[in-house]
């Protein structure tokens, strides 16, 4: 890593109000983000993945939420110092984000054409028509067929592979530094799931953009990303190129969620569930968070919290585990 | 779109007929006979069967009922029993206040209403929201002819702003508009509490939606994302409940009429009630039952306007 | 929440669930209990009116006409003298009256109708459902008019009238859910113990669609109110003499001129009363109806 992130979060923290109180849903969250890498931030739903991820949009809803401490550092600005205006205009032009769901993350009353071509007409100072030429090229671009007799067409009209196909165009219009994609395959069938993984990958080494992928599933991952981040509880738990992760699983969660992956050449007997569930927000245990679920714990886990640490031999390996890698074994 | 069109105006026929049927049966099952009633108590018995007989009462039910089903269609609606003028023209000559007023007052509603709920949503649980709400739901409390009636009290009688009586008038367009005023603020406020409360919550329902999120993520200015990608989702169930709200409307609107002495339907139907005037009343259903088929057609298509996904087949 | 309804198969528990989410409901809503607090005092006033009334509200003393408040009239006396507090007061009972019976005998008939709709299903459910739709998009006003000039202006007709236009509304809300319930598991496990479709109804289905009969009902029985003082006002409702809000409105409104007062008065009570119920619904709908409520979180 010796050129300079072109992401960098550090220490962020964010809160939801709940019941008059402020917890904090996403805690601490280190890491970065180099130019055309692909990291992706895995865990169960609740996590915190999307909500490092709409952090760093800013588009946690201001009535019960707020980034409480943190810097998110990008293009030598510290985002949570910006106001709207200028989040604003990053949003959608430097910085685009993908969601979960293309059955609803596009709005019915508005034809595609228009929905792509808006990102660009309130981004880069061009005119109606350019904007939907330009539209149209992207559409193209992300192998929409016959895109230019479909650019007129509401998205009721699309399939869901195609819908999500009119999201990466949509955020891939201004060509962003970094794409956040969240959950993008999740809500598709398989055949497509891997159709729309290439398209991503692709169209990512084309632009030279960085991406933020985030996902409950290993299996896409190990297919996508260049570096995962493990998450659990709001916090990383473990971090490493995606090689080492899967040859070298060192967190018990991670571990945990290697053997719940479904694979052939196991049968579904041995199929691993975790026990237990996620702590909620407003009672996290004192010590390490995943100490209640864990089957390796000692004393020290549930009286203080482990941090993150580089794992012996490595400088790129980090795991947050009293036993496995600080210095309590 | 054509074809959308006629099949929904056939479609109506059935309800038509069915209505129309209610209508004659009631009108025959309502106490008193109606010649008795026009020549009054001391009418010898002679000239009671004659009237009978020459307003067809004497005739077979059967058919009265044919007679009365095929002149209800083709526009010949006999005369009224207690005029004796031509239902169909007397219909025709109130029916424009009427429309006008309640058309005025719809828009008023929404002018009003829309703004307000968006407003309302979009300041969720501050005190404008709060106010907008209590306001509203004040609004909705209000029986027509009181609010009629403290509008006729403190514009027309205090403030000597506006006509107290919205009849008459030298017929000029400003004397019109001047007489519309109060009657269309009256139902226009009305609907705009039912409006704004109806817009705010469906506000409010699509601002949680995931498309909204999209369009922030995309970098759209707060103002587009409420007006281009919000109010036009948002305003689906609004187009329901204003039609719906066509019911609550027209018996406003009677008395509203009947406050502000203007002509109109409602005044036609209280006359006509009182005084048993069974032809009046049967026209005045047909007209009735034919407004409500014609804004169900006009819901339904400003549903196809305001929403890509409804198709006309 | 489904969950829960999934699994309660005691008949209790469906009820007693019914009343919590009710009383949790009026629990969260400040306006709600606004409105609870004030209809108590209307409703008090009402029973209690021979002790908070001095004169009777038919009682014509033609000498005393139009006078305004004093000591002996609180509220000033109306074109035949007679005292406007009394007539507003026993104005209330016959409101009230009205109101409540009308729109109970329009839930207990429209949940009737809906459940049975509902439970049974196919051409039954559509002919019926079909019924309602043509009853509800008729103005509800011209058919309240028809059917008192019809039958005659009494209570009774009143009633019989205003419960007639609010049977639609409460047969749909009705049907809907028990449309959804009947497929539950325990429904069937009942059927196959062999009770009978009425206490199967009863019992397990009629729980579950109270808390939103009743916010209905709160809120039609504000519109009741609001239809019965129309009918009067318009002429066709209660006969005069009885004291009517919508009949002294009526009277008053002879005298708007010179004495504003005598249609001011009905006027701020039909408000009051019609406002407060509008209160209530409205709260108790915010908890019932849970679509608005919930705050989205990560």
């Amino acid at each position: 890593m010796a050129e300079a992130p072109v992401l960098s979060v550090q220490g962020l923290t964010t809160e939801f109000r709940i019941g008059g109180q402020w917890h904090a849903a996403v805690r601490d969250m280190d890491f970065q983000l180099a130019r055309n890498e692909t990291l992706a931030l895995v865990g169960e739903s609740g996590c915190g993945k999307s909500i490092t991820a709409l952090s760093i949009m800013g588009l946690i809803p201001k009535a019960a939420g707020r980034v409480a401490r943190g810097r998110i550092e990008f293009e030598g600005r510290n985002l949570p110092d910006l106001d709207d205006l200028e989040m604003r205009k990053l949003r959608g032009d430097r910085i685009a984000m993908i969601f979960q769901e293309p059955m609803t993350s596009l709005n019915p009353v508005l034809t595609i054409g228009f929905q792509v071509a808006e990102v660009l007409r309130y981004h880069r100072d061009i005119s109606a028509s350019e904007a939907r030429e330009k539209a149209l090229a992207i559409l193209e671009e992300v192998k929409i067929p016959s895109a230019r007799q479909r650019l007129d067409d509401y998205p009721h009209q699309f399939s869901g592979g195609m819908r999500q196909r009119v999201m990466i165009a949509m955020a891939l219009a201004c060509q962003p530094q970094v794409l956040l994609a969240d959950e993008p395959t999740t809500a598709l069938d398989v055949t497509i799931q891997a159709q729309v993984l290439v398209l991503l990958a692709e169209l990512k080494q084309r632009f030279g953009m960085s991406m933020i992928f985030i996902s409950h599933n290993l299996g896409v991952v190990a297919t996508i990303a260049d570096r995962v981040a493990v998450m659990y509880a709001g916090e990383i738990v473990e971090t490493a190129p995606v090689g080492e992760l899967f040859d070298r699983p060192t967190h018990p969660y991670t571990e945990a969620l290697m053997r719940s992956i479904p694979r052939v050449d196991r049968t579904s007997a041995e199929l691993f569930a975790i026990p237990g569930q996620v702590p909620p927000i407003s009672r996290m245990p004192q010590g390490c968070r995943y100490a209640p679920r864990c089957g390796l714990k000692q004393a020290i886990c549930e009286q203080q919290s482990p941090p993150l640490e580089p794992l012996q031999g490595t400088a790129t390996h980090f795991a947050r585990c009293w036993v496995r890698a600080g210095g309590a074994a | 779109m054509l074809r959308f069109l006629i099949k929904r105006l056939l479609f109506a026929v059935p309800t038509l007929l069915a209505v129309l049927t209610v209508v004659f049966v009631v009108a025959r099952i309502m106490p008193g006979d109606p010649a008795q009633v026009i020549m009054g108590d001391q009418a010898s018995a002679e000239a009671i069967q004659a009237l009978r007989a020459r307003l067809g009462l004497d005739r077979p039910l059967w058919v009265q009922y044919f007679e009365f089903m095929g002149g209800a269609l083709t526009g010949n609606w006999g005369s009224s029993m207690v005029t004796g003028r031509a239902v169909l023209g007397e219909v025709l000559n109130v029916l424009p206040f009427t429309i006008e007023l309640t058309f005025v007052s719809v828009l008023v509603g929404a002018i009003i209403g829309v703004p307000l709920g968006v407003w309302s949503a979009l300041h969720r649980n501050d005190t404008i929201d709060y106010v907008t709400r209590i306001g509203s739901l004040l609004g909705l409390s209000f029986p027509a002819f009181v609010m009629a009636i403290m509008l006729l009290l403190v514009f027309a009688i205090q403030l000597r702003w506006l006509p107290v009586i919205s009849s008459g008038g030298d017929g000029s367009l400003a004397d019109r508009a001047k007489h519309l005023v109060l009657p269309a603020a009256n139902l226009g406020i009305i609907m705009a509490a039912y409006i704004t409360r109806v817009t705010r919550s469906s506000m409010l329902e699509v601002l949680g939606e995931d498309y909204i999120r999209t369009a922030h993520a995309k970098g759209v200015p707060s103002m587009a994302v409420v007006w281009r990608h919000s109010l036009r989702n948002a305003l689906i169930p609004v187009v329901t409940v204003v039609g719906l709200y066509l019911g609550i409307l027209i018996g406003n609107s009677v008395l509203t009429e009947i406050v502000f002495n203007r002509p109109g339907l409602g005044k036609l139907i209280v006359g006509a009630l009182t005084q048993r005037d069974y032809t009046m009343l049967q026209g005045l259903m047909v007209v009735y039952t034919f407004i409500i088929v014609v804004t169900n057609l006009l819901t339904d298509l400003t549903y196809g306007f305001i929403d890509p996904r409804v198709k006309y087949q | 929440m489904s969950a829960a309804d999934a699994t309660a198969p005691a008949q209790d528990g469906g009820r007693a669930r019914a009343m919590r989410q009710m009383l949790r409901a009026l629990n969260a809503n400040k306006t709600s209990w606004v409105g609870i607090v004030t209809m108590a005092v209307v409703i008090l006033i009402a029973i209690l009116a021979p002790v908070l009334t001095s004169h009777d509200p038919l009682e014509q003393n033609i000498l005393d006409k139009l006078k305004g408040p004093s000591a002996e009239y609180v509220l000033g006396t109306d074109s035949y003298g007679r005292d406007i507090w009394a007539r507003l007061v026993y104005g209330a009972q016959i409101s009230l009256w009205i109101g409540t019976v009308s729109i109970a005998i329009a839930m207990i008939i429209g949940s009737i109708i809906g459940m049975i709709a509902g439970y049974f299903g196919g051409k039954l459910d559509l002919v019926i459902m079909q019924a309602m739709d043509v009853l509800l998009s008729f103005p509800s006003l011209i058919l309240g008019l028809m059917v008192v000039a019809m039958l005659g202006p009494s209570i009774g007709n009143l009633i019989f009238a205003i419960a007639l236009t609010a049977i639609p509304p409460f047969a749909r809300i009705a049907r809907a859910p028990t449309v959804s319930v009947k497929e539950r598991d325990y429904i069937e496990a009942c059927r196959a113990l062999g009770y009978s479709h009425p206490r199967i109804l009863v019992v397990h289905i009629l729980p579950n669609i109270f808390p939103e009969i009743l916010v209905m009902g709160s809120l039609w029985l504000a519109t009741a109110i609001r239809v019965e003082a129309s009918l009067s006002f318009i002429g066709l409702g209660v006969r005069p003499p009885t004291p009517t809000w919508g009949g002294m409105i009526r009277e008053g409104f002879e005298h708007i001129l010179d004495s504003a007062w005598l249609s001011i008065a009905p006027s701020i009570a039909i408000l009051i009363v019609v406002f407060a119920l509008n209160m209530i619904g409205d709260g108790l709908r915010d908890v019932v109806d849970p679509k608005l409520k919930g705050e989205r979180g990560g």
